[in-house]
Protein backbone atom coordinates (compact mmCIF):
# COMPACT_ATOMS: atom_id res chain seq x y z
CA UNK A 1 0.00 0.00 0.00
CA UNK A 2 0.90 3.72 -0.23
CA UNK A 3 0.26 6.90 0.79
CA UNK A 4 -1.17 9.82 -2.15
CA UNK A 5 -3.00 12.75 -1.60
CA UNK A 6 -6.07 13.13 -3.86
CA UNK A 7 -5.93 15.95 -6.37
CA UNK A 8 -8.85 16.00 -8.51
CA UNK A 9 -12.09 13.22 -9.44
CA UNK A 10 -12.80 11.71 -12.55
CA UNK A 11 -16.41 11.59 -13.80
CA UNK A 12 -17.21 8.89 -16.26
CA UNK A 13 -21.26 8.60 -17.76
CA UNK A 14 -20.24 4.69 -19.33
CA UNK A 15 -18.50 2.64 -17.00
CA UNK A 16 -18.30 -1.08 -16.40
CA UNK A 17 -21.65 -2.47 -14.55
CA UNK A 18 -19.12 -2.96 -11.02
CA UNK A 19 -17.86 1.02 -10.96
CA UNK A 20 -21.34 2.41 -10.78
CA UNK A 21 -22.49 4.31 -7.73
CA UNK A 22 -18.46 4.23 -6.86
CA UNK A 23 -16.10 7.42 -6.92
CA UNK A 24 -12.98 7.60 -9.26
CA UNK A 25 -10.36 9.69 -7.46
CA UNK A 26 -7.64 11.04 -9.46
CA UNK A 27 -4.60 10.52 -6.80
CA UNK A 28 -0.79 11.41 -6.60
CA UNK A 29 1.81 8.82 -4.65
CA UNK A 30 3.65 10.63 -1.97
CA UNK A 31 6.19 9.93 0.41
CA UNK A 32 5.45 10.61 4.19
CA UNK A 33 7.33 13.52 4.16
CA UNK A 34 4.89 14.84 1.08
CA UNK A 35 7.52 14.87 -1.53
CA UNK A 36 5.78 12.86 -4.55
CA UNK A 37 6.45 9.66 -5.87
CA UNK A 38 5.21 8.13 -8.99
CA UNK A 39 2.86 9.57 -11.66
CA UNK A 40 -0.94 10.26 -10.82
CA UNK A 41 -3.75 7.03 -10.60
CA UNK A 42 -7.09 6.77 -10.83
CA UNK A 43 -8.36 5.20 -7.75
CA UNK A 44 -11.25 3.71 -6.88
CA UNK A 45 -13.11 5.12 -3.21
CA UNK A 46 -16.32 2.47 -3.13
CA UNK A 47 -16.06 3.49 0.82
CA UNK A 48 -16.92 6.67 -0.13
CA UNK A 49 -13.80 8.58 2.58
CA UNK A 50 -11.93 10.51 0.99
CA UNK A 51 -12.37 13.98 -1.45
CA UNK A 52 -10.00 16.14 -3.06
CA UNK A 53 -6.73 17.38 -0.77
CA UNK A 54 -7.24 14.00 1.57
CA UNK A 55 -4.32 12.26 2.31
CA UNK A 56 -5.16 8.57 2.15
CA UNK A 57 -3.61 4.91 1.97
CA UNK A 58 -4.46 3.06 -1.38
CA UNK A 59 -4.26 -0.45 -2.12
CA UNK A 60 -2.30 -0.98 -5.36
CA UNK A 61 -2.87 -4.66 -6.54
CA UNK A 62 -5.39 -7.28 -7.13
CA UNK A 63 -6.75 -6.91 -3.22
CA UNK A 64 -8.20 -3.76 -4.21
CA UNK A 65 -10.97 -5.41 -5.65
CA UNK A 66 -11.18 -6.68 -2.36
CA UNK A 67 -12.39 -3.16 -0.71
CA UNK A 68 -15.72 -3.64 -2.55
CA UNK A 69 -18.59 -4.65 -0.75
CA UNK A 70 -19.31 -7.28 -3.83
CA UNK A 71 -15.34 -8.42 -3.46
CA UNK A 72 -14.86 -7.95 -7.07
CA UNK A 73 -14.01 -5.48 -9.34
CA UNK A 74 -11.96 -4.46 -11.89
CA UNK A 75 -9.67 -2.76 -10.08
CA UNK A 76 -5.96 -2.76 -8.87
CA UNK A 77 -6.09 0.68 -6.75
CA UNK A 78 -8.57 1.59 -4.20
CA UNK A 79 -9.10 3.77 -0.97
CA UNK A 80 -8.74 1.94 1.90
CA UNK A 81 -7.89 4.28 4.74
CA UNK A 82 -8.62 8.35 5.17
CA UNK A 83 -5.46 9.54 7.00
CA UNK A 84 -5.71 11.92 10.12
CA UNK A 85 -2.20 12.44 10.84
CA UNK A 86 1.64 10.47 10.52
CA UNK A 87 3.40 10.64 13.72
CA UNK B 1 9.77 -10.07 0.74
CA UNK B 2 11.92 -7.27 1.89
CA UNK B 3 13.94 -5.67 4.89
CA UNK B 4 11.91 -2.57 6.33
CA UNK B 5 12.37 -0.15 8.54
CA UNK B 6 9.92 1.31 10.40
CA UNK B 7 9.42 4.88 10.40
CA UNK B 8 6.12 6.65 11.10
CA UNK B 9 2.67 5.37 12.09
CA UNK B 10 -0.49 6.05 10.30
CA UNK B 11 -3.46 7.29 12.71
CA UNK B 12 -6.58 6.73 10.77
CA UNK B 13 -10.24 6.85 12.12
CA UNK B 14 -12.52 6.58 8.30
CA UNK B 15 -11.14 3.39 6.80
CA UNK B 16 -12.42 0.09 5.10
CA UNK B 17 -13.42 -2.57 8.21
CA UNK B 18 -10.59 -4.99 7.40
CA UNK B 19 -8.33 -2.17 8.78
CA UNK B 20 -9.73 -1.99 12.48
CA UNK B 21 -7.64 -2.54 15.36
CA UNK B 22 -5.26 -2.83 13.17
CA UNK B 23 -1.80 -0.42 13.69
CA UNK B 24 -0.68 0.42 10.01
CA UNK B 25 2.89 1.99 9.68
CA UNK B 26 5.00 3.58 6.80
CA UNK B 27 8.17 1.91 6.18
CA UNK B 28 11.20 2.56 4.54
CA UNK B 29 12.48 -0.49 2.45
CA UNK B 30 16.70 -1.19 3.72
CA UNK B 31 19.47 -3.00 2.60
CA UNK B 32 21.11 -5.74 4.76
CA UNK B 33 23.34 -3.50 5.97
CA UNK B 34 20.12 -0.88 6.80
CA UNK B 35 20.69 1.72 4.45
CA UNK B 36 17.41 3.08 3.16
CA UNK B 37 16.89 1.95 -0.75
CA UNK B 38 13.91 2.49 -2.83
CA UNK B 39 10.08 4.46 -1.70
CA UNK B 40 8.37 4.27 1.31
CA UNK B 41 5.34 1.72 1.68
CA UNK B 42 2.76 1.54 4.07
CA UNK B 43 2.12 -1.60 5.73
CA UNK B 44 -0.29 -3.91 7.97
CA UNK B 45 1.55 -4.72 11.27
CA UNK B 46 0.36 -8.31 12.11
CA UNK B 47 3.62 -9.15 14.91
CA UNK B 48 3.03 -6.21 17.26
CA UNK B 49 6.08 -4.20 15.85
CA UNK B 50 6.98 -0.18 16.44
CA UNK B 51 8.84 2.58 15.15
CA UNK B 52 12.07 2.02 14.69
CA UNK B 53 12.27 -1.65 14.03
CA UNK B 54 13.75 -3.66 11.87
CA UNK B 55 11.41 -5.62 10.39
CA UNK B 56 10.14 -8.13 7.04
CA UNK B 57 7.33 -7.22 4.97
CA UNK B 58 5.78 -8.57 2.38
CA UNK B 59 2.94 -10.71 1.35
CA UNK B 60 0.72 -12.01 -1.76
CA UNK B 61 -2.29 -11.14 -3.09
CA UNK B 62 -5.41 -12.48 -0.75
CA UNK B 63 -2.77 -13.66 1.88
CA UNK B 64 -4.06 -11.15 4.25
CA UNK B 65 -7.47 -12.46 3.62
CA UNK B 66 -5.90 -16.04 5.05
CA UNK B 67 -3.97 -14.38 7.68
CA UNK B 68 -6.64 -12.66 9.59
CA UNK B 69 -9.57 -14.72 8.45
CA UNK B 70 -11.65 -11.93 6.90
CA UNK B 71 -13.86 -11.93 4.36
CA UNK B 72 -12.42 -9.05 2.40
CA UNK B 73 -9.22 -7.88 3.18
CA UNK B 74 -7.73 -5.09 0.80
CA UNK B 75 -4.17 -5.56 2.49
CA UNK B 76 -1.07 -5.80 0.63
CA UNK B 77 1.93 -5.35 2.44
CA UNK B 78 2.28 -6.77 5.88
CA UNK B 79 4.32 -7.05 8.58
CA UNK B 80 5.42 -10.73 9.20
CA UNK B 81 8.51 -10.62 11.55
CA UNK B 82 10.65 -8.15 13.75
CA UNK B 83 14.26 -8.80 13.04
CA UNK B 84 16.61 -9.57 15.61
CA UNK B 85 19.95 -10.18 13.81
CA UNK B 86 20.93 -10.42 10.13
CA UNK B 87 23.94 -12.10 9.21
CA UNK B 88 25.26 -11.50 5.46
CA UNK B 89 28.03 -11.29 3.07
CA UNK B 90 28.92 -7.82 0.86
CA UNK B 91 26.05 -7.50 -2.12
CA UNK B 92 26.29 -5.67 -5.06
Amino acid sequence: MKLGNVIGNVWAERKVKQLHGCRLLVVQPIQSSGRPCGSPLVVADPGRLAGIGDTVVIVTSTDAAQAFDSGVAPVNAAVVELVDIIQ
Amino acid sequence: MFLAKIKKRVVSTRKHPAYNGKHVFVVQPVNPDLKAVGNEWVAVDYVGASIGDIVVCGGAPGVAQQVFQLDYAPIRTLIMAIVDKIDFRDFQ
